[in-house]
């Protein structure tokens, strides 16, 4: 069975929304699904025959939690699910987990009526095309969303298997929400491996609970596991007294969630540069140049496409320090620039996210003055090859380039079509490159810049004194060193 | 000996987008770009203004752009994979005159070329493949030639003035030669190995001219398939080849935004013209009218620049 058609039977709709979700359903968890599910169905699916319902729910002490709601706190508005339209409500907690208990009493109600089917409603999240770019740089999702329902027993085994997963889950947030604890998809994820089968359902269905509630995924207490690495010379204050000091590790820290009340200090940071790669995030670290680079410099890489805590931070900084410089540095290829999208416009899949932004500004996360440090097209065509040696450059150029595949042509041309690309789009360059990139049939990783000489912390370093150069010195410390006073 | 050439007339933003395509007529000179119009400039008065703009014509923007040289049809191939095919009218305008689409697999037309009398188009595609398009029918363009080749990406293709043959380059190097009488392979030549970006068939058919990623210009002797000669000079990838009208000069333009022109029996380079900083896509001569001998070069700095050779 092929991944394709195995989302189609977890998520009952196509899975071919464009690909910012490519790295969400990454290798190591397609593997793992591969060998959990060629061989036979799950335990779990052949006991979810209509008559043993009752008895996969008494299994389960949780489950036993629902009879201990009362009425009392549920208001009938609540149990509809509509929470967009109508006059507006705070979301907060409260709200949220009203209407969680609101879903879960439905569900025992139908228990205690003995109905023969037991359905959650969930809004989903539709495709590119479903997509509009608000006035402030933003996705959004266009204004219907599509309403889909997770019937038990349902007509399949496997419908069955999505309410049990879609229903645990929904427990584990109430619970989170009811004691007040943040859980990350992976802790999730952990507590029913074999239930979920992969990390990207749980990632999926919190998702899309936080659409169907219309709030921010943090409102459901779910952060995204942390992967980002930081470092530089910044330090993170808490209310509590303690701090964290990007400058002392040599390796970078695990990006941490930042509170409210966290006060991030920048003041000595000229620029601040993401990096699609881990390994190229570890080559500028350990660079000898880094002892300098580091010290006006936050360099962050969140190993790919960027998590939801990787843009909450980023956002938070310019939040604070509205001129510092923000670069991104990226491969010179379809999902490079789909992943500095990511960065700067947010994703696709998480389009629901931008919208709270009304409600909670803070939240609104597009980076609008995101620049494009590279890899650009003339970055790797045009390394100097002498009028006489011509053979020789036409070798040395070959290196670290690379065709385009049918998957990346056909990307690059989807992606000609989006809003932020298309004729006339904010992104008059990243059209260009893109449609470079188709004519020259060629993409380079980023790891083409390590043979430029002294390597890619040299050749960021010079950078960034070119960029301090322009933009001269904006953030807000003193520029030379001495004149502070 | 090297031969003079004077900038004529610079056309700033031409396109708002990179210029990737040039094709002439007698009288026009037809541009396309990363943008979805088509535009075209007047090549006989000294200014040389736009005259029609085929607006949208391909909304993910264009790569290539052919004319006939007896200038009344033209083919432009968009990112989304269609090819539309224009013809010129009685009122000098041009208008389209249908699309052709891949049955099997839209999108895989890559490069494209019109015969001289505008009735046959031949195309290159992703998976390698070579085909040839009757256009002189009135309502229906049906594929009259399909070519297998080894499954390596047709940058380019031409077609010989002449109709009897078809010449594609490939990423992998190859160069084929096919004649289109029997539907056959003529030759298969000697690759440069590297990526082939441009092939051009001298206008009395009897060379070819392929280069790309290796910056030699290969001639080959198209009857017999033998390499006759070898230009070397270009430091960067060559995108662009143009046979001049007498097949005297050959014209050739390269990703370091370098121009040159060869004087074939000699096989020198005789000029050198630099443009900008950004790759030169496109560079073709001006057929010849009264004046002296003229080209036209565009590419990543959006304008077109025209040149003519000095006099004396």
């Amino acid at each position: 069975m092929n991944s394709d058609a195995f989302e189609e039977m977890l998520f009952g709709f196509p899975s071919s929304q464009d690909s910012v979700d490519d790295a969400w359903e990454d290798a190591s968890e397609e593997d793992m699904l591969e060998a959990t599910f060629a061989s036979e169905p799950p335990p779990w699916i052949l006991r979810s025959s209509p008559d043993q319902l009752p008895a996969l729910l008494d299994d389960d002490p949780d489950a036993m939690i629902l009879e201990d709601f009362g009425e009392s706190a549920l208001d009938e508005s609540l149990l509809e699910n509509h929470p967009i339209e109508g006059p507006p409500i705070r979301k907060d907690r409260n709200w949220v987990l009203a209407r969680i208990e609101g879903m879960l009493e439905e569900i025992v109600d139908g228990l205690l009526e003995n109905r023969g089917q037991l359905a959650i409603t969930l809004k989903s999240r539709s495709a590119t095309a479903g997509q509009v770019m608000d006035s402030s740089g933003g996705r959004r999702p266009a204004s219907t969303l599509k309403n889909k329902e997770v019937n038990f027993p349902g007509r399949t085994a496997q419908e069955a298997w999505r309410f049990t997963v879609l229903l645990r889950i929904i427990e584990l947030v109430h619970g989170a929400l009811a004691n007040d604890v943040v859980l990350s998809k992976r802790d999730i994820y952990y507590r029913h491996p074999d239930l979920f089968v992969k990390q990207s359902v749980v990632d999926r269905y919190v998702d899309d609970l936080a659409c169907t509630f219309g709030v921010t995924r943090s409102l459901l207490n779910v952060t995204a596991a942390a992967k980002s690495l930081v470092a530089g010379n910044f330090t993170i204050r808490g209310a509590d007294g303690t701090s964290v000091h990007g400058i002392n590790s040599k390796e970078g820290i695990l990006l941490p969630s930042l509170l409210d009340s966290d006060v991030v200090d920048l003041s000595a940071i000229y620029w601040i540069l993401i990096i699609e790669k881990e390994a190229s995030f570890r080559s500028i670290v350990g660079s000898p140049e880094w002892s300098s680079l580091g010290s006006r410099c936050l360099v962050l890489t969140a190993k790919g496409y960027p998590d939801l805590s990787a843009r909450q931070f980023l956002r938070q900084l310019t939040d604070q320090y509205p001129s510092l410089p923000m670069s991104v540095l990226v491969d010179f290829d379809p999902d490079g620039l789909a992943i500095m999208s990511t960065y700067k416009y947010g994703s696709i899949r998480l389009a629901h996210e931008n919208v709270t932004s009304n409600d909670t500004p803070t939240l609104s996360l597009p980076l609008p003055r995101l620049s494009w440090l590279g890899v650009r097209s003339h970055q790797v065509g045009r390394t100097p090859a002498t009028e006489s040696g011509t053979k020789g450059g036409a070798i040395s150029d070959a290196q670290g380039l690379m065709r385009l595949t049918l998957r990346d042509r056909k990307k690059a041309c989807r992606m000609l079509e989006w809003d932020t690309c298309q004729e006339g789009g904010p992104e008059p360059v990243w059209r260009r490159e893109l449609q470079t990139m188709l004519m020259l049939n060629l993409k380079a990783e980023m790891q083409i810049l390590e043979e430029q000489p002294g390597g890619l912390a040299s050749w960021v370093n010079d950078e960034l004194r070119a960029t301090q150069g322009q933009e001269g010195c904006t953030n807000g410390p003193v520029p030379q060193a001495g004149s502070a006073g | 000996m090297s031969k003079q050439y004077l900038t004529l007339h610079t056309l700033d933003g031409a396109h708002p987008s990179d210029i990737f395509a040039l094709a002439p007529t007698k009288t026009q000179i037809l541009s396309a770009s990363g943008s979805s119009s088509i535009r075209i400039h007047d090549t006989t008065q000294t200014d040389f203004p736009l005259v029609q703009t085929l607006e949208g014509a391909h909304k993910l923007g264009i790569h290539h752009l052919a004319t006939s040289k007896e200038g009344k049809t033209a083919a432009s191939a968009g990112f989304e994979g269609v090819v539309k095919i224009w013809t010129l009218g009685e009122d000098a305008l041009w208008s389209g005159k249908g699309d052709i689409v891949d049955q099997h697999n839209p999108g895989d037309i890559w490069a494209i070329a019109v015969s001289a009398d505008g009735n046959y188009l031949a195309s290159s595609s992703i998976n390698g493949k070579v085909n040839v398009w009757s256009l002189a029918e009135k309502d229906t363009m049906p594929k009259i030639r399909e070519y297998e080749t080894k499954g390596s990406f047709g940058l380019c293709v031409d077609l010989s003035a002449d109709g009897k043959f078809t010449a594609s380059g490939h990423e992998n190097g190859s160069v084929y030669i096919f004649n289109n009488d029997t539907g056959r392979l003529s030759h298969s030549l000697p690759g440069l190995v590297h990526p082939i970006r441009a092939v051009a068939f001298s206008p009395a058919s009897k060379l070819l001219a392929a280069a790309g990623d290796s910056r030699i210009i290969a001639l080959y002797d198209v009857t017999s398939g033998e390499q006759v000669a070898n230009l070397t000079g270009h430091g960067g990838w060559v995108l662009s080849l143009d046979w001049s009208d007498t097949g005297e000069y050959l014209l050739s333009s390269s990703h370091d935004s370098k121009a040159k022109i060869w004087r074939i029996e000699t096989k020198q380079c005789v000029a050198t013209h630099s443009q900008g900083d950004r790759p030169l896509w496109a560079a073709r001569w001006l057929p010849r009218a009264t004046r002296s001998e003229m080209f036209a070069l565009a590419g990543g700095n959006q304008a077109i620049s025209f040149y003519r050779e000095a006099a004396g």
